[in-house]
């Protein structure tokens, strides 16, 4: 794997989508390659970020006792 | 009248996914109101449909996609005006600060607030926003990503990547606007 191919699949990598061997070939040429690496880091910091923020908002406790109520 | 003890699971396991479905709601609709009434109509429409869930399959993504089918149902005319990000190109915030010497890159997102990220997922057009929310926030697989949407899983990937670049380029934008990088300098503000 080189690191056009690294780039490439890096999203899937990413999201934990690739098969067993590609994630190992991935996981061969990270280790191999600090640039790849460092970018593979940064994509995670800013999924990680993503799901960090948009988590914050909880259901208002008004919603689930009125729905609590509907469905029960 | 007490409802049946398979209604009561029912509701009791859907009600476990209210977060998830406000959440999206709210992204999708950028308004907490009719977040709530969205959610509301698609818990009640569940409801209806229980006979259609089959026990043991995923919970969550069957009452999101009832959920979106219902914003999508209200928004119907918007479906034809999403906008389309085949314009965004190849934007991939990690070379553009490298390449504008903002090391380490990583320390950029720190200085990010996470109300400009919420700001730049609202930003993307619907269709690219879902996947986002159910990839990225929720953590569904692109098979169940899919299969809520209704979409190929090619679809998914496409989507992702280009809603992705999107969201760098928009957290870029605000990176510059707020001198936490500056265009074509080495210089970084440093944190107080």
């Amino acid at each position: 794997m080189n690191c056009s191919d690294c780039k490439e699949k890096l999203d899937r990598y990413l999201d934990r989508e690739l098969s067993n061997t590609e994630m190992l070939e991935l996981q061969l040429h990270l280790e191999g390659c600090p640039p790849c690496t460092d970018n593979y880091e940064f994509q995670a910091s800013l999924k990680r970020l993503v799901k960090v923020c948009c988590e914050q908002d909880k259901a208002p406790d008004a919603l689930r006792e009125k729905l609590r109520q509907i469905l029960t | 009248m007490a409802e049946s003890p398979p209604q009561t699971a029912f509701a009791e396991e859907a009600l476990t996914h209210l977060d998830t479905l406000y959440r999206g709601a709210l992204r999708l609709t950028r308004d907490p109101d009719s977040a709530q009434d969205l959610v509301q109509e698609a818990y009640l429409r569940a409801l209806r449909y229980q006979h259609s869930y089959q026990p043991g399959t995923n919970m969550k993504a069957w009452l999101f996609a009832i959920m979106r089918n219902l914003f999508w149902d209200r928004f119907k005319g918007s479906r034809k005006e999403d906008v389309s990000l085949d314009d965004v190109g190849e934007f991939v915030l990690y070379d553009k600060l490298r390449d504008e010497g903002a090391k380490p890159e990583a320390d950029v997102l720190d200085k990010l607030a996470a109300s400009e990220v919420v700001a730049a997922v609202e930003k993307l057009p619907p269709l690219h926003r879902e996947v986002v929310l159910l990839v990225d926030v929720e953590g569904f697989s692109y098979r169940d990503a899919a299969q809520t949407l209704g979409v190929p899983i090619g679809t998914v990937m496409s989507r992702l990547h280009r809603a992705r670049q999107q969201l760098q380029k928009s957290l870029y934008d605000y990176a510059l606007e707020s001198g936490i990088v500056r265009a074509n300098g080495t210089k970084e503000v440093p944190n107080e």
